[in-house]
């Protein structure tokens, strides 16, 4: 008996710090927020309606928004013979690798009211970015790749005999195309499109960016969270968790939404082997979808990026657009600068910290999934509900939980003092937390792809069980646990919305420093920072291509 | 002296009994083979001789040493065993001669002995000249030779196949399953092979144990199984006999059903009262003053054919020379030889 009872251990060891310092927090979150503590709770959402209307219709607007470019788009781009659709598919797929702060940024240098460079181009006034529709169009723009990628997952699964069973049937090409695959890829289009809401619901850099400074300032609850917790004292903190509450209650509605959309359209698709379906071929149509898609791509991703790093080089945002006016002053400024570098060495340090605790936990949450068997769900289901819970709450939760030092005495003498707050480690914990999923997710996935077989041959061959996981499934696994530190690594090193709340005075990450000097300080400075992140995000992606191919080469 | 003992083992998978009292003796360079269909236990029974799988009761001994029961649970690294399973469980990050060296290198022996056994196992197997390659460059008949070789290669006190030949296509079947034979020959390894197919059981081994529902219901050399089958499971499941429930009144067998009654052959004769009627299909003739029944169907097999009749719940085989009938007519059935088991 004695495997049984080494595997309740490591279930307790696992679960211990996820309990700790992520259940709990936020369950006292949770408590606070409804009012369980005898403080108002939800009644005072009474007072903060125009926030929640604000999150309501924005996060509505990106969605439709997404879903409007991302039906057509992904049509395009994983049914036909639309040219360089391989290079579109990957720029496409940038707004969501980027954190969307930097596409607020990019639009703001773009369309603020009178120095973005379109109004400068167009006339004073043509755009105006600040406000609920600007913030819905950044946040439907950074949230298009969960679309497409739905998408793309949905079309590669609709068996192309039923859309030649149209042909044959008399319906034209296109008419095929929209009635029988296009209906039955739009659960999973729409699935993609209620992630899309629930993101844009949980973000705070875009709304803070261009709604606290519109005239009249556009408040959401992410928004008001933060304006609340730096408030502070009881009122503003009991205020926060209520409203972080009601944001909190978005996240259960969405996943059920999804969980509906997905099984209602698993029915219908067919669940046969990856069938290779023949790119629709477009015809005569094929150099002006070239033109239009080209067009979009270049508007939408490559138009805000280049504005940063416009800014960047210019003299001073707002300048005349010449040559002369162009400088790499703020580049050899910013990154030289100490504070500069201070930021980036803790940031990478803590994204390393925090992927390295993805992956250990991820990869023990994926074994514990597959020694449970009933429970394993149970586990898997921890492991990545953080993922779903807005970072504001998270960050929201972890602080209040861990405001006071936690004294804890052990066999009456030994005593020892939890003192997390203003400190990095509650940072660090948030990371681990938040992105948990992905190492679970992905370890889970590839352990499911090896045979027991493999560390059972070794068990026999004469190796112990550890040595038996280390020797046979574990070096497989490698891929998967690359992919997930360097997924989570981006996001942290990127990471914004939770550290600024969680950022100690005097210890900023890269994440907190970009939120300052883009708020304010000087965009051009903002500018060269958001262009540094850009380029770490290329890098990783490079990393995980490389990793991608690498794997399907050994198999 | 016994190589392995299994004494009255139960084990069950939450409510669903698997293996239900089971007691086996294999001695020592013997091949055993555990038949029966899916889900009758024998991989489980496996699985707890490698110590995969730990019996709710009951006691296990592998060369004298109990390796399972009460208060002992040796695991499945300590008990000295070579185990192929079906889906070879070749790893496919090492090489060929990686995969083989395994088991030796977790007993820390020289490198050079290492080394040296290595080669002699790939010979036993014929991949010499494949040492160096990695697995998803070999077919899958040369991966299970690699898994062979590991499995060998230490010199295990028992090796155990789980179905090894399962995976492969029908002509590789009959390759790998001479190599195991002939090695067998060579080593004189003691062997356990699970299968499904009493083909490769009758072929390969030593005495075989039909199992049925998580027991034995006999152990016995492949012939006498087959000459001599102990009940009707093993009659119908090895001897691909017709096994037809019913009675026995005025020296005749009628149908639990009712629908039909066949004449005995003299010598056949039981007690009136319920039992089993085992026939094989190929004592079975059409024709004479036979049961008239109604052919379904009829399968031509070159050198001869079989028919078939919807009778006492199940279909009725007979195979003999082929005969221009069709599905529909109605054909005199006669029975020249028989077996009887009371029922039970």
């Amino acid at each position: 008996m004695r495997a049984a009872w080494a595997r309740w251990l490591g279930l307790g060891a696992w679960l211990a710090p996820l309990l700790f310092f992520a259940i709990v927090p936020v369950a006292v979150l949770l408590l606070r927020g409804t009012g369980a503590h005898g403080e108002a709770g939800l009644s005072w959402l009474a007072s903060e309606t125009g926030a929640l209307g604000n999150t309501l219709g924005i996060s509505a607007g990106a969605a439709v928004l997404a879903l409007v470019l991302g039906t057509p788009l992904s049509l395009l781009l994983f049914r036909t013979d639309l040219p360089l659709r391989g290079a579109f598919t990957v720029l496409f797929t940038l707004p969501s690798a980027i954190p969307a702060f930097i596409w607020g940024m990019g639009w703001l240098s773009l369309a603020s009211p009178r120095a973005g460079y379109l109004n400068r181009l167009l006339g004073e006034g043509a755009f105006d970015i600040y406000g609920p529709a600007g913030i819905a169009f950044v946040e439907g723009l950074s949230g298009l790749p969960l679309v497409l990628l739905a998408g793309a997952a949905a079309l590669r699964r609709v068996d192309p005999a039923l859309e030649e069973a149209a042909r044959v049937c008399g319906a034209s090409p296109v008419r095929a195309l929209l009635t029988t695959t296009l209906p039955l890829a739009l659960p999973s289009l729409l699935s993609g499109t209620v992630m899309v809401f629930l993101m844009a619901a949980s973000s705070f850099g875009v709304p803070y960016l261009l709604g606290i400074s519109a005239s009249p300032p556009t408040r959401v609850l992410t928004t008001r969270i933060y304006e609340l917790v730096l408030l502070g004292g009881d009122v503003g903190l009991a205020r926060a968790a209520a409203l972080a509450t009601a944001l909190l209650l978005l996240t259960p509605l969405a996943l059920v939404a999804t969980w509906a959309l997905g099984s209602s359209g698993r029915v219908r698709l067919s669940a046969g082997k990856g069938m290779a379906s023949r790119p629709f071929p477009l015809g005569r149509a094929r150099g002006p979808a070239l033109a239009v898609v080209g067009v979009v791509c270049g508007v939408l991703v490559l138009l805000p990026l280049g504005a940063i790093l416009l800014t960047s080089l210019q003299r001073s945002f707002g300048a005349e657009l010449a040559w002369r006016e162009l400088t790499l002053a703020h580049w050899s400024g910013v990154l030289l600068e100490p504070r500069t570098l201070r930021a980036t060495g803790r940031s990478l340090l803590l994204a390393a910290g925090a992927g390295g605790l993805v992956c250990l936990l991820g990869l023990a949450a994926a074994v514990l999934q597959r020694g449970f068997r009933r429970l394993g769900a149970g586990v898997e289901a921890l492991a990545v509900w953080p993922y779903a819970v807005p970072g504001t709450v998270v960050a929201l939760a972890l602080l209040l939980a861990f405001s006071r030092d936690l004294r804890f005495i052990l066999l009456e003498r030994v005593a020892f003092v939890l003192a997390l707050a203003h400190t990095p480690w509650l940072l660090l914990i948030a990371y681990a937390a938040k992105y948990l999923a992905l190492g679970a997710r992905n370890s889970a996935e590839a352990l499911a792809q090896i045979d027991p077989s493999l560390a059972e041959a070794a068990r026999v061959s004469g190796a112990g069980p550890v040595r038996a996981f280390v020797d046979a499934p574990l070096p497989l696994l490698r891929p998967a646990l690359t992919v997930a530190f360097v997924l989570a690594f981006l996001a942290c090193a990127t990471e914004i919305t939770m550290s600024v709340l969680l950022v100690p005075a005097g210890s900023e990450v890269l994440g907190t420093l970009l939120f300052e000097l883009q708020s304010y300080a000087d965009p051009a400075a903002a500018a060269v920072l958001a262009c540094a992140f850009v380029a770490l995000v290329v890098v990783g992606q490079a990393v995980l291509a490389l990793v991608g191919r690498r794997g399907v080469e050994a198999r | 002296m016994a190589a392995l003992t299994l004494t009255d083992v139960f084990k069950s998978y939450g409510a669903t009994p698997v293996v239900r009292g089971l007691s086996l003796d294999v001695r020592e360079g013997e091949l055993v083979s555990l038949l029966g269909p899916s889900g009758c236990g024998k991989t489980t029974t496996l699985r707890m001789l490698a110590g995969l799988e730990h019996p709710d009761s009951g006691v296990i001994r592998i060369g004298g040493e109990t390796v399972a029961g009460p208060g002992v649970r040796m695991p499945p690294e300590r008990r000295g065993l070579g185990m192929v399973f079906q889906s070879y469980a070749v790893w496919p990050h090492r090489s060929v001669e990686q995969n083989v060296a395994y088991p030796l290198t977790l007993r820390r022996l020289p490198k050079a002995e290492v080394a040296s056994r290595v080669k002699e196992a790939l010979r036993w197997v014929r991949l010499e000249a494949l040492a160096t390659r990695r697995p998803h460059e070999l077919s899958g008949g040369q991966l299970q030779r690699v898994a062979l070789a590991r499995a060998l290669v230490a010199g295990p006190r028992v090796l155990l196949l789980d179905e090894p030949l399962s995976n492969l296509d029908a002509a590789l079947r009959e390759e790998l399953r001479a190599e195991i034979a002939t090695l067998r020959a060579r080593l004189g390894t003691t062997m356990v092979f699970v299968t499904h197919d009493q083909g490769e059981a009758l072929a390969l081994s030593d005495r075989i144990a039909v199992m049925n529902r998580g027991v034995i219901e006999q152990v016995d050399a492949p012939e006498r199984l087959y000459r001599e089958p102990a009940t009707p499971f093993v009659a119908g499941f090895v001897g691909g006999a017709n096994v037809l429930p019913g009675r026995v009144r005025d020296g005749a067998f009628h149908t639990a059903q009712g629908d039909a009654s066949f004449p005995l052959p003299p010598g056949t004769l039981g007690p009136d009262g319920p039992c089993t009627l085992v026939v094989r299909p190929e004592d079975l003739e059409l024709g004479g003053e036979g049961t008239l029944l109604p052919l379904s169907a009829r399968l031509f097999l070159g050198h001869a054919a079989e028919y078939r009749f919807p009778v006492g719940g199940t279909l009725l085989r007979v195979v003999g020379p082929p005969r221009e009938v069709r599905a529909g007519e109605v054909l005199p059935v006669r029975i020249w030889k028989a077996k009887l088991f009371p029922a039970g």
